[in-house]
């Protein structure tokens, strides 16, 4: 019997050394895996947000607290328009999605950034409604991905959309 | 029968070890532990050889499969924007095939610091050059949602832009996968990634917003299409007026009246003065509000006339100002000087540098070469009959392209009879904001911009 013992500890000292460097793979795996999810997550987020401002009526784009931004944050945010349920990406808030307005110059053939005036796209002023509106986030969705058990320098996820506005 | 199993025991030492050394002396016992000893890194080995590259391929491919999700969801947003913008600019013409082409690159394009890309927003898209390359197929025009739809290879059912009312934007992405090349054979890894969207003008709208608050009665009430006009054809229209019509403008064919809708929004605190409101709704179509009933019009809802542009006797002139304010708002949409007759409005200077003239101001005989960006298209209510002091019943929305005066690359505000030319157009060009649920039982007209795949 005891020869077979002899054995079954060489597999245990086998085991001990491989498990612990399989696990780390593992869940460095799943730390990857969960990092290009939140991406993927994000980028949803934003898309839904975009999307959603962009078929809202009366939006005045210059203003941070107008309603029809608000309710949209919340609804990319959280699912909902008062932002009553948790949100989709942990840590998330509406404060962290950033809009900005554009608007294509027949002139020069480029999208530029559409300033808040009478001749931009202020409509508290009269102004006229944007052609594009680009979601990003002010500074990025900061990600924790633990390594081999060590916590690896955390780094911003910086997605961005943007989608052509057909609101007025 | 003992010594031919012993030899077989010699020969393939490794089996029934355990019984073998259960009854083995104690050099046995020895020399059986120290073939144990090898055996133990011959194991060692098979794990190394066997379970390690296994391990670590199932780990690439769980990898490499969530950074394609990644991008497949990148190159979607990108498509499905791109689609969306191009189809926001067909109006039925030839020329606009190029804005929205132009379009659709504006989203995607590196010209510009913010845009759509993808492999976590580190590639362009339409980038033909470097490591990893991405091509835009479109955007492809259809006339029908069915053909875009069906189209994934060019099937000849492509039509002009002049016809199209359905857009459809391809991406095909490259992206290196990182553990594709433990397989063996493999001396590519770029794989392909492609995504296509479709978009195109929905349903008819039964509440269309932001559009321009004049009515039309009906010429022909039982015709569902096009309530008895004739497209491409240029209608001499003045406001109504009772008494014999004013006489036609120079270019114009037949002479119908129209309306101006109440739109007076008592709510505004912003250029709240009724001329400027006037002007603004007919510069650019009533202006975005929370509230549906003061920047919409509904099929099937009752309206009233603006009340302050009353309908007096043709022989009267001129005609009450708000209708000469409401063309001075009109006017923008062919150039950007303030003419003598509307400097009265309140704010119209600082107002008119918000409206772009059309690139297109000249008269245009065949709706299909006009060249413009769409400004002078308007799309008004057409209602069952003319009614000043009443309810005139909207049965659906048309479009007019307004045309000039004859000779000129402008209209006459200060017309003592409100007139101007308008050709009829139909319902090509996509409203931008409205509604088509609710069931208001029209068949057709124009719809909006959505996604259609």
């Amino acid at each position: 019997m005891r020869p077979a013992r002899t054995h079954r500890g060489g597999v245990l000292v086998e085991a001990a050394l491989f498990v612990p460097v399989f696990l780390m793979l593992l869940l460095g795996t799943i730390e990857l895996g969960k990092v290009a999810y939140t991406y993927y997550m994000l980028e949803k987020v934003m898309y839904n947000f975009a999307r959603y401002l962009g078929t809202q009526q009366g939006t005045n784009f210059c203003d941070s607290g107008d309603p029809n931004i608000v309710a949209a944050a919340a609804l990319a945010v959280t699912g909902t328009t008062d932002a009553s349920a948790l949100p989709i990406v942990n840590g998330l808030t509406p404060g962290m999605l950033q809009v900005q307005i554009e608007r294509f110059d027949a002139a020069s053939q480029q999208v530029v950034p559409c300033d808040c005036s009478v001749a931009g796209c202020d409509a508290s002023q009269g102004g006229q409604p944007p052609d594009f509106i680009t979601v990003s986030l002010t500074d990025g969705y900061t990600v924790h991905p633990l390594f081999w058990g060590f916590q690896v320098d955390p780094f911003p996820l910086r997605p961005e959309i943007k989608v052509p506005y057909g609101g007025t | 029968m003992k010594s031919q199993r012993s030899r077989i025991l010699a020969k393939t030492p490794r089996r029934k070890e355990h019984v073998r050394s259960s009854f083995a002396s104690l050099r046995l016992c020895e020399r059986v532990s120290a073939r144990r000893s090898s055996e133990r890194g011959a194991s060692a080995i098979v794990t190394l050889v066997i379970l390690v590259p296994m391990v670590f391929a199932l780990i690439g491919f769980g990898l490499d499969l969530g950074i394609l999700y990644s991008i497949k969801g990148e190159v979607k947003s990108a498509a499905s924007a791109a689609a969306l913008a191009a189809a926001n600019q067909l109006i039925g013409t030839d020329a606009s095939g190029v804005a929205a082409g132009n379009a659709a690159l504006a989203t995607y394009d590196s010209g510009t610091a913010l845009n759509n890309r993808y492999y976590f927003h580190g590639f362009p898209i339409g980038q033909t050059t470097g490591t990893l390359i991405s091509s835009v197929d479109g955007p492809v025009y259809y006339a029908t949602a069915a053909d875009a739809i069906a189209s994934s290879t060019p099937t000849g059912t492509e039509v002009g832009p002049a016809f199209a009312h359905y857009v459809r934007v391809t991406v095909a992405a490259q992206t290196k996968l990182l553990f594709w090349s433990f397989l063996p054979g493999v001396s590519d890894r770029t794989i392909q990634v492609m995504a296509t969207a479709v978009a195109g003008v929905s349903a008819p709208l039964c509440q269309a917003c932001g559009i321009e608050p004049y009515a039309l009665a009906a010429i022909n009430q039982g015709d569902p299409v096009d309530f008895g006009f004739t497209t491409n054809v240029t209608y001499s229209l003045y406001y109504a007026c009772t008494g014999a019509p004013p006489p036609i403008l120079p270019g114009g064919g037949i002479l119908v009246p129209y309306v101006l809708l109440n739109r007076l929004d008592p709510n505004a605190t912003v250029f709240a003065d009724e001329a400027t409101q006037a002007y603004r709704d007919l510069a650019g179509g009533l202006p975005g509000n929370t509230d549906s009933t003061v920047a919409c019009f509904r099929v099937n809802n009752p309206e009233m006339s603006w009340v302050s542009a009353v309908v007096a006797a043709c022989s009267t002139a001129p005609v009450a100002p708000i209708v000469t304010e409401a063309l001075c708002g009109l006017d923008t949409r062919f150039e950007s000087t303030v003419p003598g007759s509307c400097e009265l409005i309140p704010s119209v200077d600082l107002l008119a540098t918000a409206y772009q003239p059309d690139t297109d101001p000249t008269f245009t005989d065949v709706y299909n070469d006009y060249g413009g960006s769409g400004r002078r298209i308007i799309t008004i209510p057409i209602i069952d009959v003319i009614n000043p002091t009443g309810v005139m019943n909207v049965l659906g929305f048309r479009q007019f392209l307004v045309q000039p005066q004859f000779g000129g690359t402008n209209i006459a505000a200060a017309d003592t009879s409100g007139r101007f030319l308008a050709m009829y157009i139909g319902s090509v060009a996509p409203v931008k904001q409205g509604r088509f649920d609710g069931g208001c039982g029209i068949s057709n007209g124009p719809g909006k911009v959505v996604l259609h795949q």
